[in-house]
């Protein structure tokens, strides 16, 4: 008896080892049955993707469902070559390949074609990037140059969030969720039909995370609520044209701790609870034509509103208008010709918080582009992509970025692939006309002096020259292969250039500032490896292993003075690695764990760490789900980033649980 | 113990299937239910050829579907073509939805006595015989009639009872 459960436990049956229909079954059922079947399908974007001459991950919709990740930002970790690191409660510094910094500016964010990245400031608040994750269709995570078709913003990778079409949210859904950290989070959504051709779906969510801990182990007053109301329709206007219609509304209120110069009260300065306010709106039209002869255009129109408040930076508005008409076209066998007209309008406004300002205080700029992409078939698996984007932005005047794409499929199951680019980060305001009191410095004679950082108004892009090589290959049925290597040579890399100190009346009292002036005298040679594996262990386990490798180096120009760029090699982990399991214990319930290590960064004393989350899944029949999830079980606490203004607070171990409700 | 596992897959089985696979499955079905005119082959037990223009998801799928089997005396042969012009062999082509860009390029190069079978609206639109439409997570029929006359094709009206009719005048070619 105890020989038979031995073995019973050590010998998976057969049917569960293989539960998928063998192909040979269905030659035996009728077509009647045949319409009948419940098809599940492996989505063509991603078969497209496989065959792209890019380094690109697509985190999909059950990835995300079964992370048990509550914001975006944790959702990317899963992604290789995505350095995703906390700061507090409600920041996080995220980057693809280096250059990491709560600041990060060399990755592009869009969600559903909307650029979320802030064109003025040049980075991304991942504290205003609320979605409802059970809303999310796809994530398309992309390492690498990405601007010939995304632009000036897109150097060292694109984030490409996508939600599903409301034709795919029909019914009820409502979510809680309680726990340690997040202690609220709920959401309220309906979707429904209009008439025969349309579809929309209108959602209402809450949040509230907790204050976490300083290093110290008081209170950091970093805790994060918001609420969101959004809705997205989708309609067929006939058989050859799409239109979607979406929108959202956004409110957040958080805290942070900062360390501030007072510029009006000088030589005042100290460390304070700072609030922080956001209200972002948009609202965002996209129309798709199929014309006759089988090619497509379409028409995105965006507006974009963003507000944030927070005294120990600035209070700044954005208003983002933005058009773009895209078409598509084969020309004869051989060519697919993809290109493009963009033109994009902000203002901002921007009041001075307690030791910063940006001038001028309102200002609107226009940037116009353009690009053409052709796909050539050179041979029956080989194709060869050409393209450029064109833009003009107000700063820097035209600039292009080219890139040559080679990939080469010997079979079905392998793909390999070769790319050289050029990309540029476009000047932001802030690079230009930025004023920051960063720290008062004491002087010998008993007085202070001011460092200060300034813009500089005649500032250059910065920019990339990248070649990558990849290859892909799907082995057998259960397992596939990913890697990617890169060598990046970044020029002209921002620089903080030390001056003459001069002596200043106003503000008062009267004292000596030292100017640091923003310039763009550095330069970089990156290179890295990024390796997935995707083992399908028997039908019910999967198995995801993955590591990344970067090396920088980076070097100042002899001209230059900035004695701590040379540091930031040490901002991003050298190197990532993760495993993910997810393991259907039953039809109905799935255990799901991610072990990920991330080496320590020098540069700004973070250790190394180690996390691990999990989570238990179980289905109560089709329309009711209970899950808990555990984040951070290794360690009761650890830190992951720094910044020298705003206190990094520690990533405590939690855990919640979630009930979801469909209807 | 095992045959309970075995029953309870079964019906796992049933209820969910690759979208390719099913595919695979209608393809080697229309065998049956469609008539050549004979002189596309060139005997009378040579095989049907199955072919795919595109990007091919079948994977291994549609080789192992149609392996051994023999529909009116005739096997079955599966090939991949890049090029129309490498389509004198088929007498099934599969136009993968990756081609709907050129839809009507493929159509208006290919010979007659071909049964041409896609997966997307415009594929019907653009003068193709059968579409495999997927609507609600299955996988629905529909036949232009009117394609399948120039084509030369005969659809046996077993299969137009389960199809939805399109009468769709072809284009001139």
């Amino acid at each position: 008896m105890i020989w038979c459960e031995i073995e019973l436990s050590i010998t998976p049956p057969e049917p569960i080892r293989a539960p998928q229909t063998r192909p040979r079954d269905l030659t035996e059922i009728s077509l009647e049955d045949l319409m009948n079947i419940q098809v599940t399908s492996v989505s063509k974007k991603e078969q497209k993707l496989a065959k792209t001459g890019a380094a690109v991950y697509v985190i999909s919709q059950e990835d995300i469902h079964r992370s048990g990740a509550t914001n975006i930002p944790d959702l990317l970790r899963m992604a290789p070559g995505v350095d995703v690191a906390w700061l507090d409660a409600n920041r996080w510094a995220i980057s693809i390949r280096g250059f990491n910094s709560i600041y990060a500016n060399k990755v592009l964010v869009v969600v559903d074609g909307r650029t979320v990245y802030i064109d003025s400031n040049s980075n991304v608040f991942w504290d205003q990037q609320d979605v409802p994750l059970e809303d999310i269709d796809h994530i398309e995570v992309i390492r690498g140059p990405g601007g010939t078709v995304w632009g000036g913003h897109a150097v060292n990778g694109v984030i490409n969030v996508i939600t599903k079409n409301s034709k795919a949210t029909q019914g009820g859904l409502v979510t809680a969720s309680t726990g340690s950290e997040e202690t609220a989070e709920g959401l309220v959504q309906y979707g429904g039909k209009i008439g025969s051709k349309g579809a929309y779906r209108a959602f209402g969510r809450y949040f509230n995370v907790e204050n976490s801990r300083a290093a110290g182990g008081q209170d950091a007053a970093d805790g994060w609520h918001g609420s969101h109301g959004g809705f997205r329709s989708d309609w067929d206007l006939s058989p050859k044209d799409n239109l979607t219609v979406q929108g959202d509304l956004f409110r957040a209120g958080e805290g942070q701790t900062v360390t501030t110069v007072f510029s009006n009260a000088l030589p005042l300065h100290g460390t304070l609870n700072d609030p922080i306010s956001n209200a972002t709106s948009n609202i965002l039209g996209r129309w798709n034509h199929t014309l006759t002869n089988g090619s497509d255009t379409s028409l995105l129109v965006v507006y974009d509103f963003n507000h944030r408040t927070a005294a120990g930076q600035v209070d700044e508005t954005h208003h983002k208008a933005e058009l773009d008409l895209s078409h598509h076209v084969a020309l004869g066998y051989r060519n697919n010709v993809v290109w493009g007209l963009g033109y994009r309008f902000e203002a901002d406004d921007i009041r001075p918080g307690y030791a910063m300002q940006i001038l001028p205080p309102r200002s609107s700029r226009s940037l116009f582009s353009a690009f053409i992409q052709d796909e050539i078939k050179l041979a029956d698996s080989v194709a060869l992509t050409l393209g450029s984007k064109f833009e003009h932005n107000a700063f820097t005047g035209f600039e292009y970025e080219p890139s040559v794409q080679l990939v080469w499929t010997p079979s079905d199951r392998h793909t390999l692939w070769a790319s050289a680019a050029r990309a540029v980060r476009q000047p932001a305001l802030v690079d230009s006309g930025l004023q920051a009191d960063l720290a008062i410095v004491p002087l010998s004679n008993g007085s202070f002096g001011v460092r200060t950082l300034l813009g500089d108004p005649n500032v250059q892009t910065d920019q990339l020259r990248d070649y990558e090589a990849g290859y892909r290959s799907q082995l057998n049925r259960r397992l596939s292969l990913d890697a990617a290597a890169f060598w990046s040579f970044y020029g002209r890399l921002q620089t903080m250039e030390p001056q003459a100190p001069f002596f200043t009346l106003n503000p008062g009292p009267p004292h000596l500032v030292l100017p640091r002036f923003f310039g763009n005298l550095a330069r970089a040679q990156n290179y890295g490896t990024e390796l997935a594996a995707n083992w399908d262990v028997n039908g019910r386990w999967r198995i995801s292993p993955q590591y990344s490798l970067l090396r920088m180096s980076i070097a100042r120009d002899p001209s230059s003075q900035d004695s701590s760029i040379e540091q930031k090699t040490g901002d991003s982990p050298a190197h990532q690695f993760q495993v993910r399991s997810w393991l259907k214990l039953r039809n109905n319930l799935d255990w799901d764990s991610t072990l990920m290590y991330v080496s320590a960064l020098s540069d700004l004393a973070i250790p190394s760490y180690v996390r691990l989350d999990t989570r238990l899944g179980w289905r109560l029949g089709e329309f009711v789900e209970l899950s808990i999830v555990g984040q951070n079980l290794m360690r009761a606490r650890h830190v992951e980033f720094s910044d020298p203004r705003i206190r990094q607070t520690e990533v405590e171990r939690s855990v919640f649980g979630k009930v979801t409700w469909r209807f | 113990m095992r045959l309970a596992f075995v029953a309870l897959s079964a019906v796992v089985v049933h209820a969910n299937a690759d979208e390719y696979q099913v595919k695979a499955a209608f393809l080697y079905n229309f065998a049956k239910f469609v008539e050549w005119p004979p002189d596309v082959f060139e005997s009378s037990d040579s095989p049907i050829g199955v072919c795919v223009v595109g990007q091919n998801l079948f994977g291994h799928a549609l080789a192992e579907i149609v392996s051994g089997r023999i529909v009116n005396r005739r096997s079955f042969l599966v090939r991949q073509i890049s090029d129309i012009k490498q389509a004198s062999h088929c007498q099934i082509l599969f136009v993968s939805s990756s081609e709907r860009m050129r839809y009507g390029a493929i159509l208006r190069e290919l010979r007659t006595g071909v049964l041409t079978v896609g997966e997307t609206e415009g594929f019907i639109e653009e003068g193709g015989v059968v579409n495999l439409k997927l609507d609600g997570g299955k996988v629905q029929i529909q036949v232009n009639i009117n394609a399948a006359d120039q084509a030369g094709v005969r659809i046996s009206s077993k299969l137009l009872s389960l199809a939805q009719i399109i009468r769709k005048p072809a284009q001139a070619k």
